[in-house]
């Protein structure tokens, strides 16, 4: 398993009339589950804690996860993933799919 | 989202059945398996069962959809207490209870909890079942009911398969390692399918439903057998012992499924095995 936690910048959360929490996928091979929470506080900062059953690829879960706190902004939201070794494009989706959800009233 | 009931998650499932929903213990709670993470096993939130309280056709009814994906949609300690409790609340409540069934069974790596929680919740279903509370099974997809689950599902008062459904205690793999490739081929699809099936479930009466692979069929299904519940009597539970008395002697030594789908008036194999549920249910009918 790998486990971390961090903490990425990431524009605050615009849209207050969503939901409280969101999510996407399921726990399966090739798969994994998003969950995204909005925090009391709009703030700055997307926080991410990922469990994986693939051990050895935290660059790119880094890389994933940083690339979308720049492109979505998600400040002032917790991400929690449950991986069973989805690739990273799945993963991009994922939390687009997530998001997504939270967003919208 | 995908219109295929076979295809979709438990959590698709039950927002294309349902009216409305409202999650019992729902994913930032997190509720999850203790024992997992000891094996390096990643957990879910929901521990693989979505559960709540339900509109089904303007109907109440608490509602429980297994994750099939997730450990096999298996039955660990967590997720039995929660199946356990939604099927108390029925019971308590008087609102009838529709199980979405996904899993093969008890979750091994959870031992005797997982063991003993199906057992609680087979306990719970026979406690709706002496109140009269209707309990109803829905089996749409090729994970299908096994083991503990198997066993569950036919305690319950209804059962609605599609024909993608599979309803068994062992699966195929298990009984050919014990009884030999010879007495059964688990390569053979065809096969595992014409003996654990929808379709031929449906045919013995094991399925009281047959509906289409789709959210509003298996819905329209749900909201018939709502109002309905299946007394359990020392006189019913012989008639079906006899019922099954009679299935062995006719056709427990057949190897061939064919011969069953023919003894129950389906003239034509192929015609049957490509007819949706409807055209089946009136192929079955003609006998």
């Amino acid at each position: 398993m790998e486990k971390f936690a961090k903490s990425f910048s990431s524009k605050p959360l615009a849209w207050p009339r969503g939901k409280q929490w969101a999510l996407a996928g399921v726990v399966g091979s090739g798969n994994l589950e998003v969950l995204i929470e909005r925090n009391s506080k709009t703030t700055d900062q997307m926080e991410c804690i990922v469990e994986s059953s693939i051990p050895g690829y935290k660059s790119s879960w880094l890389a994933a996860l940083g690339d979308f706190a720049a492109n979505y902004p998600s400040g002032g939201t917790k991400v929690t993933i449950h991986d069973q070794g989805a690739d990273p494009i799945v993963v991009t989706f994922r939390l687009r799919q997530a998001y997504d959800h939270l967003i919208k009233p | 989202m995908s219109s295929l009931f076979h295809e979709q998650t438990a959590r698709q499932r039950i927002a294309s059945i349902v009216d409305s929903f409202t999650e019992f213990l729902p994913p930032p709670e997190r509720v999850m398996s203790p024992y997992l993470p000891q094996l390096d096993i990643p957990v879910s939130f929901d521990d693989g069962l979505v559960i709540g309280r339900a509109k089904i056709g303007g109907k109440p009814v608490y509602l429980a959809a297994q994750v099939g994906q997730f450990v096999g949609g298996s039955v660990g300690e967590v997720h039995g207490a929660k199946l356990t409790g939604i099927l108390k609340a029925a019971a308590r409540d008087g609102i009838p209870c529709v199980l979405i069934v996904e899993s093969g069974g008890v979750r091994l790596h959870e031992g005797s909890s997982g063991e003993i929680a199906i057992s609680e919740a087979m306990r719970a279903v026979f406690e709706c079942r002496a109140k009269r509370v209707p309990t109803i099974a829905v089996i749409g997809s090729d994970i299908g009911a096994y083991g503990g689950m198997g066993i569950l599902t036919t305690c319950c008062d209804f059962r609605i398969m599609t024909e993608h459904g599979r309803l068994g205690i062992s699966g195929p793999i298990v009984i050919e390692k014990w009884m030999g490739k010879k007495a059964y081929d688990s390569s053979n699809r065809a096969l595992v399918w014409k003996t654990s099936g929808g379709k031929t479930k449906f045919l013995f009466g094991d399925a009281d439903v047959l509906a289409e692979d789709d959210a509003a069929s298996v819905s329209a299904a749900i909201s018939k057998l709502l109002a309905k519940s299946s007394p359990l009597t020392l006189k019913s539970i012989k008639a079906r012992q006899q019922e099954l008395e009679k299935r062995l002697k006719a056709f427990g030594k057949t190897s061939d499924p064919d011969v069953i789908w023919k003894a129950h008036g389906l003239a034509s194999i192929a015609e049957a095995s490509l007819a949706n549920a409807k055209e089946f249910a009136a192929l079955a009918k003609k006998k």
